[in-house]
C-alpha cells in the first residue's frame, strides 16, 4: 500500500494486514501519531493492578502450575473432549456444531438466524467472531447486528478492528469517542463525559436487547463434562445478551474447552487477576445452557422455549495442535497480561502489534495459526525482552513462539547470494543463510565485535563516516541516528590477562567462572573489569571463561539454529567450571536468560539445562548473595561516600534481569553500601539488544524511552542530579541517547568506592 | 443507642470489607422478616415499585413481610420489568476474598430481577459466604450446588472503562447493596 504522509490519514483497516512490511511501518506512524496517549494509559493501568491482583492471590504459582497442567491434559485430549461436549450439550437440550473453517461457523449460525426469522440479533464480545468477521456475513443476508460491549460498540461505529484482545477499543480516548459519535450520530447531546457517552449508548442499546430476537455470545471457557460456559465480563452485557433473548448462539474455538466444571477452580481468580488486575470483574457467568425460558413476554413476542447452539470452530486449531511450536498458544486463556506488560505494545497497541483480530505478543501466533505465516509480521515487535513470560498465567513461552515464527518467516522470505555470503562470512548457521541481511548483521554481533576491536580505529572511524553510515542502514538497517557504541582497543579478555595479580587473597571457595559474553568483551570490557575487580575486592576468586557466542544475539533474529549450535558450544565450553564446582557469573542480563531459561529450548541433555539454570547468576547479584552468606558488612567494603560520583543514583534494572529475579539484589547491594537509590518502574527502555537500532524501529524505540526519560527527570526534581546506572548494555545506551549523559554500571560505582 | 452483641464471623467481615472495596454497599441484618423488610426499603429508598425474585434457598417466610408491601412486584409484565427501579433477589453463596455474590440465574426470574434495574439488593446468608470464588466449584461446598446452577458471580455494580474513565452502572445495574443475614 502507499501510505499516506499524515498519520491522521491512515486507516485502521488498511493496515491491519501485515504481510507487506510497509503496512506494519504505516500503522506504527499512525499509532504513534494518533492513538499512543491512550493505549500508554490504559495498558499501563492494566498492567498496574494486575501486579497489585496477582500478588493477592496466595497461591498464584500454583495456580499457575495448574492451570498450565489443566490446559496441557485438554489440548492433548481435545478430540475427545471434543466428543464428550458434544454429547453434554445434546443431553441439555442444545445444539452442537463443529465448524471446520470460519465460514462453516458463519453459514451455520446464518441458517439458525434465518429459519428463526431472526432481524435483530445482540452480540457479547467475541474476538472469534472477529476471526470468523461473523458480522459482515450475517449483514450480508439482512440481519442487523448490534455489538452491546461499549468497546465493540465503538469498533461498530468506527468500522474498525480490535485492537487489543479484551478491551478492544482502548486505542480510543474519551475526546476520540466524543468526536466518533457526534459524528456518526449527528447528535447534539452532551458527550463530553465517561458518563454521558455510556448513557448513551446504553439507551440505544437497552432498546435493541429488548427488541432482539437472538443474542450471540462467545465463551471463555467450556466444560465437556456438563456443558457448561464460563463468561467474563464488567459491563452486563453478555448477561443480557444471554439471558434475555428466545436464542443463544455461543461462538468459541476448539481450544476452550476443559475437561470438567471443577477445572474452573484453577481459572475463575487467574484470567480477571491476569486480564483487568481485578479480583473478580463485576460478572462471571457459570451457565449451562439452555436457560429455562424466560416467563415473561418482550413487546411483541410470544413466549417461546428457549433455544440453545454451541458453535465450535477449528479453523486451523488442530493444525496448531499438530505443530510443535505453535499448540503452546492454544493454551492461551485470553488475559492480555502479555500485552499490557511489553513496552513496545503499550506505546502502539494492537493496530500496529497486532493483525487483523489478534494483537500483541501472543497474537502473532494466532494470526499465524487461523491464517497466513505471513499475517504474523508484526510480531517483529516481540524484542523477546521476555516481561511478559513470568506473566502469563499458563505459563507460555511467547518470545520462543515468536523466535519461531521469525525463523519461519526469514525461509518464507527466500534466499540469495548476497545473503548467503555474508551469512558464511558471519558464522550463520547453514539453515538461517536466508535470513535478511539486517538479522545475520545483529545476529552474528560476535564476529563483528571481533573483527571491529581488532581493527578499533578503522571501524571506528567509519562508523562515523556519512557513506559508511548511509550503507549500514540502507544494507544492515541500522539508524544512522544512533550513536554506535565504539569498539574499545582492548577486549576484556585482554584486560583481564593484563589485570596485576590481586594482593588480596582468595577467601570465598570454590570462586567463579565469569561468562565472557560477546556484548561486554567487544563492546565495553570496562563494565566487565569493574564486576571482576568488586567479587575480588569481596574475596571472590574469578576467572574467565574463553569468549565466544552464546546464541543470544541470533536467537533474538529467529535464526535458532545458529542460536542452537551457539548454545551447544557454550554449554560444552562451561561445563568443566561446572564440575569444578564454580557459580558463573554473567555481566550481560540478557545472556543470563540464555543460560536460565532459553537453554531449555536449544540444548537437549535435562542435567545440562538444569546444572546451566541453576548455577548462573547475574554479578552482583553474587555479590548480594556471598556477602550475605558469609557476612562481610557491605557498607564498609564499599562505602558510598567515597565514591567520587556522589551517592545519588537512578538505577534501571534490565528486562530479562528482572524476568531472572535477578535485578532487586543490585538494588540491595548499592543501598547496603549507602547510595540514595532511585528505580525505574518502566518494563524495558525500549532499545531492547538490537531492535532500538533498527531504522525501521527507530521512532518506537525512542517513543518507548520518553517514559523511562520522564522517570530520570522526576526523581531529579529533589535534590538535583543523579548518576544513572543501568546493567544491560543495551539499557545503557538507550539511556546514554536519551539523556545525553555518561551512564554507569552498578560494578563500575561500586569500584569507584575504592579509592585510597 | 442498640449494641451489636453477635461477635461476626470473620468471614462476614472479610466479606464486608472486599464488598465495599468493590463499590458495593452492605448491611449485616438480623435474620428476622421484620428486620429484613426494614433493611429492603432503607435501601430502596423512594422506589416506587421493586422487582422481587422469591427465594429458593432461604425460606419464603423471611420474606414475607416485605412481599407484603403493595410496591412490590413479583408477577412482572415485560414494561415492569425492564422499567423497575430496584429488584430483590436472594444469593445462594457470597465469596469472602472478592465481596461476590452468587446468584441463580437458571431459577424462575432471579436473573432478570438482579440484571435490569439501576439498584440490586441481594440478601445472603453469613454461612452461605466461602473464602475464595474456587470454592464454588467443589462438591463439598453449599452441596455442591454450584457445580450444577446456572449462575453469576456478582462482584460490584456493572462497570466500563471503554469510554475513557471508569464509568459505574453499565448495562446493569448501577448500585449494588448487599444485605448480609447474621
Amino acid at each position: 500500500m502507499a501510505a499516506p504522509v499524515n498519520p491522521i490519514d491512515i486507516q485502521p483497516r488498511q493496515v491491519a494486514n501485515k504481510s507487506d512490511k510497509k503496512a506494519l511501518l504505516a500503522a506504527i506512524r499512525m499509532t504513534l501519531g494518533v492513538q499512543s496517549a491512550a493505549i500508554r494509559r490504559n495498558t499501563q493501568t492494566f498492567n498496574r493492578n494486575r501486579y497489585t491482583a496477582v500478588a493477592r492471590i496466595a497461591d498464584y504459582d500454583a495456580l499457575k502450575d495448574r492451570a498450565r497442567k489443566t490446559k496441557e491434559n485438554a489440548i492433548a485430549n481435545l478430540p475427545e473432549l471434543l466428543r464428550q461436549l458434544e454429547a453434554s450439550v445434546r443431553a441439555n437440550g442444545g445444539h452442537f456444531f463443529l465448524a471446520k473453517t470460519a465460514a462453516d461457523a458463519n453459514q451455520y449460525i446464518r441458517d439458525v438466524l434465518v429459519k428463526h426469522d431472526v432481524k435483530l440479533v445482540v452480540k457479547g464480545k467475541s474476538i472469534t467472531s472477529e476471526e470468523t468477521r461473523l458480522n459482515h456475513s450475517l449483514e450480508a443476508v439482512g440481519i442487523k447486528v448490534a455489538e452491546s460491549d461499549l468497546a465493540e460498540f465503538i469498533l461498530q461505529v468506527a468500522d474498525e478492528q480490535p485492537s487489543h484482545i479484551i478491551a478492544p477499543a482502548l486505542h480510543y480516548s474519551r475526546e476520540r469517542i466524543t468526536a466518533l459519535f457526534k459524528r456518526k450520530f449527528q447528535t447534539n447531546l452532551p458527550l463530553d463525559t465517561g458518563e454521558e457517552l455510556t448513557r448513551f449508548a446504553r439507551e440505544i442499546l437497552r432498546q435493541q436487547f429488548i427488541a432482539a430476537d437472538a443474542g450471540i455470545s462467545g465463551a471463555n471457557l467450556i466444560a465437556a463434562d456438563s456443558g457448561s460456559l464460563m463468561l467474563v465480563e464488567s459491563e452486563g452485557n453478555i448477561r443480557m445478551t444471554t439471558t434475555l433473548p428466545p436464542l443463544h448462539v455461543a461462538i468459541a474455538g476448539i481450544e476452550k474447552v476443559v475437561p470438567s466444571r471443577a477445572d474452573f477452580q484453577s481459572f475463575i481468580e487467574l484470567l480477571p487477576a491476569s486480564a483487568t488486575g481485578q479480583p473478580l470483574t463485576s460478572y462471571v457467568s457459570i451457565l449451562r445452557p439452555p436457560l429455562p425460558a424466560p416467563s415473561f413476554a418482550a413487546p411483541g413476542k410470544g413466549t417461546k422455549p428457549r433455544e440453545f447452539h454451541l458453535v465450535l470452530i477449528d479453523n486451523g486449531r488442530s493444525r496448531m495442535r499438530e505443530d510443535s511450536v505453535l499448540h503452546e498458544a492454544l493454551y492461551c486463556i485470553r488475559c492480555s497480561a502479555c500485552l499490557n506488560v511489553c513496552a513496545n505494545f503499550e506505546t502502539v497497541g494492537g493496530h500496529a502489534f497486532g493483525g487483523e483480530t489478534y494483537s500483541g505478543g501472543i497474537g502473532g501466533s494466532w494470526e499465524a495459526g487461523t491464517g497466513k505465516l505471513m499475517n504474523a509480521r508484526f510480531s517483529e515487535l516481540c524484542t523477546g525482552c521476555s516481561r511478559c513470560v513470568p506473566q502469563c498465567p499458563v505459563r507460555i513461552d511467547i518470545p520462543w513462539l515468536n523466535q519461531n515464527l521469525r525463523q519461519r518467516m526469514n525461509h518464507e522470505d527466500g534466499t540469495s547470494l548476497t545473503k548467503s555470503l555474508f551469512g558464511s562470512l558471519t558464522g550463520s548457521a547453514p539453515q538461517d543463510k536466508s535470513a535478511p541481511l539486517p538479522k545475520q548483521f545483529f545476529a552474528n554481533y560476535h564476529e563483528v565485535g571481533k573483527w571491529g576491536t581488532r581493527f578499533a580505529s578503522l571501524a571506528n572511524g567509519s562508523s562515523h563516516m556519512p557513506l559508511a553510515r548511509k550503507f549500514m542502514q540502507n544494507a544492515l538497517g541500522v539508524d544512522s541516528r544512533r550513536e554506535l557504541p565504539a569498539f574499545p582497543p582492548k577486549t576484556w579478555e585482554q584486560l583481564f590477562r593484563e589485570e596485576p595479580r590481586v594482593e588480596k587473597a582468595a577467601t570465598i571457595e570454590p570462586g567463579i567462572a565469569m561468562l565472557t559474553d560477546t556484548f561486554t568483551n567487544y563492546g565495553s570490557p570496562e563494565r566487565g573489569m569493574a564486576a571482576v575487580r568488586v567479587l575480588r575486592a569481596i574475596g571472590v576468586d574469578v576467572e574467565l571463561t574463553p569468549s565466544i557466542p552464546d546464541g543470544r544475539a541470533a536467537m533474538s533474529q529467529g535464526m535458532i539454529d545458529t542460536a542452537r549450535e551457539q548454545a551447544r558450544a557454550m554449554a560444552t565450553m562451561l561445563r568443566p567450571y561446572l564440575d569444578s564446582g564454580r557459580k558463573i557469573a554473567v555481566v550481560e542480563p540478557s545472556v543470563l536468560a540464555m543460560l536460565r531459561f532459553d537453554c531449555k529450548h536449544l540444548l537437549d541433555d535435562e542435567a545440562t539445562i538444569a546444572a546451566l539454570a541453576s548455577n548462573s547468576f547475574e554479578a552482583l547479584q553474587l555479590v548480594w548473595d556471598m556477602a550475605t552468606e558469609v557476612g562481610i558488612d557491605l557498607s564498609a567494603a564499599f562505602p558510598a561516600a567515597k565514591s567520587r560520583f556522589g551517592t545519588r543514583l537512578f538505577y534501571h534494572a534490565h528486562c530479562q534481569q528482572r524476568t531472572c529475579s535477578a535485578a532487586s539484589q543490585t538494588i540491595d547491594v548499592l543501598r547496603a553500601a549507602g547510595f540514595d537509590v532511585v528505580t525505574s518502574s518502566v518494563e524495558c527502555c525500549g532499545m531492547a539488544g538490537s531492535f532500538g537500532y533498527k531504522r525501521d524501529f527507530y521512532e518506537l524505540s525512542m517513543a518507548v524511552g520518553a517514559d523511562l526519560f520522564a522517570q530520570v527527570r522526576d526523581a531529579e526534581q529533589d535534590g538535583g542530579p543523579r548518576i544513572l546506572v543501568a546493567s544491560g548494555i543495551s539499557c545503557h545506551e538507550q539511556l546514554m541517547g536519551g539523556m545525553g549523559r555518561t551512564v554507569l554500571h552498578p560494578a563500575e560505582v561500586l569500584l569507584s568506592t575504592l579509592r585510597k | 443507642m442498640a449494641t451489636t452483641f453477635v461477635t461476626t464471623h470473620p468471614l462476614v467481615e472479610q466479606f464486608e470489607a472486599s464488598a465495599k472495596a468493590a463499590v458495593a454497599t452492605v448491611e449485616i441484618i438480623d435474620r428476622t422478616p421484620a428486620a429484613l423488610r426494614d433493611a429492603i426499603w432503607r435501601a430502596a429508598g423512594d422506589a416506587n415499585r421493586v422487582l422481587f425474585a422469591p427465594p429458593q434457598d432461604l425460606p419464603a417466610e423471611l420474606f414475607a413481610e416485605f412481599a407484603r408491601d403493595p410496591r412490590v412486584v413479583s408477577q412482572p409484565s415485560a414494561e415492569e420489568l425492564v422499567n423497575t427501579p430496584a429488584g430483590v433477589t436472594e444469593a445462594f453463596a457470597g465469596v469472602a476474598r472478592t465481596g461476590s455474590v452468587c446468584v441463580d440465574v437458571g431459577y424462575q426470574r432471579t436473573g432478570m430481577a438482579s440484571l435490569l434495574a439501576p439498584l440490586h439488593i441481594a440478601v445472603v446468608a453469613a454461612e452461605t459466604i466461602v473464602p475464595q470464588p474456587r470454592d464454588l466449584f467443589r462438591d463439598d461446598v453449599l452441596g455442591g450446588k454450584g457445580l450444577t446452577r446456572s449462575f453469576v458471580f456478582i462482584t460490584g455494580p456493572s462497570a466500563t472503562a471503554d469510554m475513557g474513565p471508569l464509568v459505574r452502572g453499565v448495562h446493569g445495574p448501577h448500585r449494588l447493596h448487599i444485605l448480609v443475614l447474621r
